[in-house]
């Protein structure tokens, strides 16, 4: 016999640092450069172009510049990070319409924010559990990303204008902006 | 047990009934423990093996390892799984010490794989982590290779592959609704660890095929979605049962990318069907290769006849992001084949002598790689004090 003890702790969890800090926002999106970063996901460019297009609708914004992450369900590597960072004012990212990749992209979110470039993360909303989950395995457990209707993968071209549609008010109000 | 456990006036009848049960409880306590694991969120839903300091010890004793060394890492879930963390969740799951050493050799296995560490427990396909025994410590510990190999019944199955899950669960937060995303799962999700029954294997066991010694005691493992039955008890014609196999093998609704990967956990009775015929386990691979194919129209019209640009995901040809698959390049182009290799398929023995039914277990792959793994697993040795 032992004795009483303690049970112990199954996670290992500790409190991380946590940094729920947002880049600095800018005023408009006038000239400036924005960041499309494409997760490889289906139809995750179209989405991003159709954006773009309701933001050239509203805003004279600058040029637009297209990634491509090499893998979807992990966040974004370090060095396309700081490329984007160099090159973009904003950026804008999509689409977590699966489980890895939800959480993937609101990770890259996050990272972007941390490296001070405002950042947008779309995932569709059957996912939006699993956005959360990451923020707070993140340490910005109130990081707001947002969430487009689901399904995204298996739109046509007026599908997508309409999720586009739906989704830029938002894509301002995240950026800070006036519309 | 007895209802008058509690009362300080015990009569002989009732001590006689406690000196049999050779057990007196505290029943209230006990349940208030497990209730406190529920209320943590430390479960897979069953309830668990309380885990205290010295009884961590035990697991630990077992092992080679430091208790601070890393299995396995998540770094975009900042997550890291210690061989310490392993043990209380092995402990947790209902393992006796002597499980530990392959829990940890299942870790450091799960750790070669390439999708676990890139978030596919995250994902909606709800793969599980299969775990596959080799070697002297199947008998040592009662791992159960024979009849039910699948089912329930043997506690080193039911709680070495618990391990795993609850370690998922609590130290990658990997909890349904939240970091796991999985659309439906599966029952595997549970647990799912089986012993390959070597002896009544025609062929070499799985674990020599991976390079270690037939003295070894060793894991490999494989990520998995479905268990297909096949059942064929009616043929001794090598080239039917492969048939049989590979149909199962290249069923549409398992393509989620361009290519898919099999285990085939033969009866000892199938196995038999293909050695007498003089084939060897390639022979198995290849014959299953080689008929594991869908026409061009099959897979139209299931809308899977062309992939993705990036992600290399079947859709419709006429999708927006459609691009040709890659059997569209060949000079077959009608022919697709469902497996990459003939290497995408492993074979093992496993289950009872008694009937000519096996499985497919489907092993998942992901296709950025865009060249097939050579081997869909990954082995590690088992290693003890």
């Amino acid at each position: 016999m032992t004795g009483r003890e303690m049970l112990l702790d199954p996670t290992g969890m500790d409190e991380r640092t946590a940094d729920g800090t947002l880049a600095p926002r800018p005023v408009t999106l006038r000239g400036l450069t924005i960041g499309l970063l494409d997760n490889t996901k289906p139809n995750a460019t179209a989405l991003l172009r159709a954006i773009e297009a309701q933001l050239r609708q509203r805003t004279e914004i600058g040029e637009t510049r297209l990634y491509t992450k090499d893998y979807f369900g992990t966040p974004v590597k370090d060095e396309l990070l700081t490329q984007i960072a160099a090159e973009c004012d904003v950026v804008i990212t999509a689409v977590g319409d699966c489980g890895s990749c939800s959480a993937a992209t609101v990770a890259d979110g996050i990272l972007f924010e941390r490296e001070g470039v405002p950042a947008v993360s779309i995932v569709s909303d059957s996912f939006f559990m699993s956005g959360r989950a990451m923020a707070k395995v993140q340490g910005f457990p109130g990081f707001e990303f947002l969430a487009a209707a689901h399904p995204v993968a298996s739109l046509d071209d007026d599908g997508l204008r309409q999720r586009a549609e739906t989704l830029t008010p938002d894509v301002l109000r995240v950026l800070g902006v006036e519309a | 047990m007895t209802a008058e456990m509690t009362t300080p006036d015990v009569t002989g009848r009732e001590a006689e009934d406690l000196a049999n049960a050779g057990l007196s409880v505290d029943g209230a306590e006990l349940r208030e423990v497990l209730e406190h694991y529920y209320e943590k969120g430390w479960t897979d839903g069953l309830p668990v093996v309380p885990v205290t300091e010295s009884y961590l010890q035990e697991f630990l004793a077992r092992t080679p390892r430091d208790p601070d060394d890393v299995l396995f890492e998540v770094p975009h879930l900042n997550r890291a799984l210690t061989v310490r963390l392993a043990a209380i969740n092995a402990g947790l799951a209902g393992c006796l010490p002597a499980y530990f050493p392959v829990v940890v050799a299942a870790w450091d296995a799960i750790a070669q794989e390439p999708h676990p560490r890139r978030g596919i427990w995250q994902s909606t396909t709800g793969t599980a982590p299969l775990t596959v025994v080799n070697g002297p410590i199947r008998e040592e510990i009662g791992l159960n290779s024979a009849g039910n190999v699948f089912g329930s019944g043997f506690r080193a199955n039911a709680t070495i592959g618990r391990a795993i899950r609850l370690a998922l669960i609590n130290v990658f937060g990997l909890v349904p609704h939240q970091l796991d995303q999985a659309t439906q799962g599966t029952p595997a999700k549970y647990t799912a660890c089986i012993a390959e029954w070597e002896e009544e294997s025609p062929w070499e066991p799985l674990h020599v095929e991976q390079g270690l010694d037939a003295s070894d005691s060793a894991v490999t493992a494989f990520v998995v979605r479905s268990v297909v039955h096949i059942e064929a008890r009616h043929t001794s014609d090598p080239d039917q049962l492969a048939r049989d196999f590979a149909d199962t093998v290249a069923r549409t609704g398992a393509l989620i990318h361009e290519y898919t990967n099999a285990l085939l956990v033969l009866t000892p009775e199938h196995a038999q069907v293909f050695a007498s015929a003089g084939w060897s386990k390639d022979d198995v691979r290849r014959a299953v290769f080689g008929h594991a194919v869908r026409t061009r129209a099959e897979l139209k019209a299931v809308g899977k006849d062309a992939i993705s640009h990036n992600a290399r995901w079947r859709l419709p040809a006429d999708h927006p992001d459609a691009m040709p698959d890659t059997a569209s390049g060949t000079d077959d182009p009608d022919h697709v084949h469902a497996l990459g290799r003939p290497s995408s398929v492993q074979v093992m023995v496993a289950g009872a002598n008694n009937a000519g039914v096996s499985a497919v277990v489907e092993v998942f792959g992901l296709a950025p790689e865009r060249t097939p793994r050579e081997r869909p697993c990954s082995v590690s040795r088992i290693e003890r004090r």
